[in-house]
């Protein structure tokens, strides 16, 4: 069982995230913003970040960036949830210090197997 | 994950999307104003959400179509394209079409029509570019080899950025055996190491049957991050066969087989009607709450021992807090129910436009008071009037620009929807600058139609109600906006289903004022105690015109059985509850009880019944839901003493008064 | 899923680094200040019997801790090693390079 955020401004996304990881045996927290994610995060750690890239208040990249200067997120997962037409966005992402993404649509089954392989 | 599991975010998908649909439309209607453009990526963020959700929630029409409109807004936020009223225009329509996805969803209908076709070609027009050809896929030759070496060496960064060289090597070794030899080299020296950077570098053999593309795979995120080679040993052969679809091929088969099953989930969720409560009104609901749980605890002290002045004053001190927090209480739950009416208010700013367009009238249209909250029941009915009223102010009221500059008006209209509270109402307003009402044309109109008989020495507000009455219409020229054989009186009886009232100012030249006052609520009404020999009745304050004591010989019986009498210059029929509803009771001679007269369905009746009791608050209980419908009662509701009375519904009566005179 | 960074106790002469349950990057620096003094007694013996989680950043902080070691003469041997650091050692192809002996005496 691992400690994982949930970021998404939908909150159907956000709600299918969460109870597909729930009912794998996790510990699910939701934020709806990145600015929430932060607060969240610094509360307590996680071992896996799942964050939307567009979100209003701070969106997923800005968060990720953030996220990276806390020393204890160094080295933690974080995936983006991202949209295949938006290469440069995956790659805005890296370059922010994510650690990879996961594209929409997805199907819990694939969301299982992306947080599997990350949380090996 | 289970479809049932699914679906339950479905409707929740659908929910946030119509809000998304809204944000988009009065964003596009912002910018075409010439807003800023931050709006751009507001109306992307809402686009681009829903484009996301749909294809994940079994929507993968919508996702597909939406992706058109998002890459166009995509050119548009980054720089790549200007804005202008063409691409508005066609995202407006796109918004629309959406909107109509979204219902046919609901419904279990095809998502894709004619129109959703059409408007997908033009979005890919309008992006310079013919509809995205089908069938066409990246190719690639499939490298197959049956050994390979892989040379892996990570970007000091990488590990910080949550890549993991053991996830990476371990994936690999899901493909084939491995054997792996790391690079020690370039490790700097203790001291100096910075522990998150990685120095480390790998070169493994792999060995079994492997494509070169699931090997890449494994990389996939770190692409950026690593030097990677990836050499085949042993060509086994270059195959040109397709790449293997991207997506599960078994998945639309699935789709297929649960169709019915999730039609069904779609169908039984598009029924059950749900309110997003702010975390702050349930917090408040629980802070009272624990008040009451207090109080409570404070007055069961008094179960035992002997009252003595003191303890009295403390017992009405605690009943005091009892009433006051249990009043709370029942504002806040009621509270729950409250929407703000800007739901209603954000549709009016793309039909305005649309409609002054089509009629060649500028309007600058005014919100005020969107936050004002309102029942959610009455909030989604009070669109309808408001749309008329609206359609019949830019249409009658305001004026076209050379007739607002004759009569030394700005070129432009001015149309205002307000809504407040006042008391314990609800009042929207409509009101324009425009023309007023014409007292000539509706006197002239009226007589026409028999509505009266003469204009004479009837009062200007007399004159302007006369447009609530059926029938009445004094266009010269029948749009198509408003003439579609809907009047006022549908206004106002629909307002008046809602326990509400509308009424119109007018000055000729200025403008009208249409003013619809509503309950706050329709879980709880104010009305008046009636007693009819035993039991009690409720009569809707809002209903009520006055309640008068008549001698024995005013009422007087006409053919067919009918009671009338007269009042003020009418002559009004009697319904006398204790007929209607079946009542036992010794006063029958009209001298003994008493007449209330309440208004209706535009007409005005007198209910006869023994006596009035006093005024109350009501909630409202369903009769439907508890027993089935009764004719001429809208409900039921609990007495201070634990009886039931039953609540009046006047306009049933009414109905239900001319039907008796028909037979 | 607090992270210790144990304290280091003499053992006679030898220092003993006990490796955290949770030996993985976010928490490498105070496991390095720990390591660098260690690198000032006469003998260091490592023990990760207590490693739950590792990754690839801990052990190459050990890697270059026992190549300092090894450059000054100062004798660094294993005293404990969890099964999950074993694995991760062998995934990465160290188990050589780290010295990590075949198997543990309990």
């Amino acid at each position: 069982m691992a400690k994982i955020l949930a970021v998404d401004d939908s909150a159907s996304m956000r709600g299918m995230v969460a109870f597909t990881l729930r009912g794998a045996g996790h510990d699910v927290s939701e934020a709806e913003n990145g600015q929430l994610a932060l607060d969240a995060a610094r509360g307590g750690r996680y071992d896996l970040v799942l964050a939307d890239v567009n979100m209003p208040v701070m969106d997923g990249i800005s968060m990720v960036r953030e996220l990276r200067t806390m020393p204890e997120y160094k080295g933690v997962p974080i995936l983006m949830l991202t949209t295949e037409s938006h290469t440069d966005k995956k790659m805005e992402g890296k370059a922010a210090g994510a650690t990879g993404w996961l594209v929409k649509p997805f199907d819990p089954e694939q969301l299982l197997a992306t947080v599997k392989r990350v949380l090996g | 994950m289970s479809k049932a599991g699914l679906a339950q975010f479905q409707q929740v998908f659908i929910e946030e999307s119509l809000e998304g649909l809204d944000t988009m439309e009065s964003s596009l209607l912002a910018l075409d104003n010439g807003g800023d453009g931050e709006l751009v990526h507001t109306i992307f963020r809402a686009a681009h959400s829903i484009k996301g959700g749909a294809a994940t929630f079994g929507f993968p029409e919508m996702s597909s179509f939406t992706h058109e409109a998002e890459s166009l807004l995509d050119e548009v936020r980054s720089g790549k394209r200007e804005i202008d009223g063409a691409i508005i225009e066609l995202l407006l329509r796109t918004v629309d079409c959406l909107r109509n996805m979204f219902a046919r969803a609901q419904a279990g209908e095809p998502l894709n029509d004619a129109v959703a076709e059409g408007l997908r070609n033009e979005l890919a027009a309008m992006m310079g570019r013919g509809a995205p050809a089908a069938g066409v896929q990246a190719r690639r030759n499939v490298d197959q080899a049956d050994a390979w070496t892989v040379r892996f060496r990570p970007h000091a960064g990488m590990l910080a950025g949550g890549n993991e060289p053991l996830r990476l090597i371990r994936e690999l070794a899901g493909i084939g055996e491995l054997t792996v030899t790391p690079e020690l080299d370039r490790i700097p020296e203790f001291a100096k190491l910075d522990p998150t950077e990685c120095h480390l570098g790998w070169t493994i053999e792999l060995k079994g049957p492997a494509k070169r593309a699931d090997i890449a795979g494994v990389f996939d995120w770190v692409e950026d991050e690593c030097d990677l080679a990836i050499e085949a040993k042993h060509i086994v052969a270059e195959v040109a066969a397709p790449v293997a679809a991207p997506a599960s091929p078994a998945a639309p088969v699935a789709n297929v087989a649960d169709a019915g099953a999730a039609r069904a989930q779609r169908e039984a969720s598009a029924e059950s009607s749900s309110v997003r409560v702010s975390i702050d009104k349930i917090d408040g609901l629980i802070n009272l709450v624990g008040e009451l749980v207090i109080t409570q605890s404070m007055l069961d002290t008094f179960r035992e021992g002997d009252i003595d002045a003191a303890r009295m004053a403390m017992l009405e001190h605690g009943l005091a807090q009892l009433a006051r927090h249990t009043r709370e209480l029942q504002e806040s739950v009621m509270g729950i129910r409250m929407l703000p009416i800007a739901s209603v208010f954000n549709r009016f700013p793309r039909m305005v436009r649309d409609i002054s367009q089509k009629l060649g009238k500028q309007v600058k249209l005014e919100l005020v008071g969107e936050q004002t909250e309102l029942d959610k029941t009455v909030l989604e009915k009070i669109g309808d009037p408001m749309v008329h009223l609206v359609r019949n102010a830019i249409d009658h009221g305001l004026e076209m620009p050379d007739k607002r500059r004759a009569s030394g008006k700005g070129d432009t209209g001015t149309l205002t929807l307000s809504a407040s509270h006042r008391g314990g109402n609800i009042v929207v307003e409509v009101s324009d600058d425009g023309a007023g009402l014409n007292r000539e044309a509706i006197v002239a109109k009226a007589l026409q139609r028999g509505l009266i008989a003469s204009g004479e020495g009837m009062s200007d507000e007399a004159v302007a109600d006369l447009i609530f009455q059926p029938g009445f219409s004094t266009a010269a020229v029948t749009t198509d906006l408003s003439g579609r054989g809907v009047g006022m009186d549908v206004v106002r009886r629909n307002v008046s289903d809602l326990g509400g009232t509308v009424t119109i100012r007018s000055t000729q030249g200025k403008g009208s004022v249409f003013t619809i006052t509503l309950p706050l609520t329709l879980a709880i009404i104010d009305g008046l105690t009636a007693a009819v020999g035993e039991e009690r009745y409720i009569v809707p304050l809002v209903s009520i015109v006055e309640s008068v004591q008549l001698k024995a010989d005013a009422v007087r019986t006409v053919a067919g059985g009918g009671e009338l009498f007269r009042f003020r210059n009418e002559y009004l029929p009697v319904i006398r509850l204790h007929d209607v509803f079946g009542c036992e009771t010794s006063i029958r001679s009209i001298d003994e009880g008493l007449m209330v007269v309440v208004e209706g369905e535009g007409a005005r009746v007198g209910l006869f019944v023994d006596g009035l009791i006093g005024q109350q608050q009501a909630v409202v209980k369903s009769l439907e839901a508890n027993y089935r419908r009764v004719q001429g009662i809208s409900g039921a509701t609990i007495l201070a003493d634990g009886s039931v009375a039953l609540i009046v519904d006047i306009a049933g009566l009414v109905r239900l008064q001319s039907r008796r005179k028909a037979a | 899923m607090g992270s210790k960074t144990n304290p280091q106790r003499k053992t006679g002469e030898a220092r003993v680094i006990a490796l955290p349950a949770d030996f993985r990057l976010a928490d490498l620096a105070d496991v390095k200040a720990g390591l660098l003094q260690a690198l000032e007694a006469p003998s260091v013996e490592l023990d990760g019997a207590g490693v739950e989680r590792v990754d690839t950043a801990a052990l190459q902080l050990l890697l270059a801790f026992r190549r300092a070691a090894s450059a000054q003469g100062l004798p660094a041997s294993w005293v404990g090693v969890s099964e999950t650091m074993r694995d991760a050692a062998g995934v990465l192809g160290l188990t050589q390079a780290l010295e990590l002996p075949a198997t543990m005496p309990a």
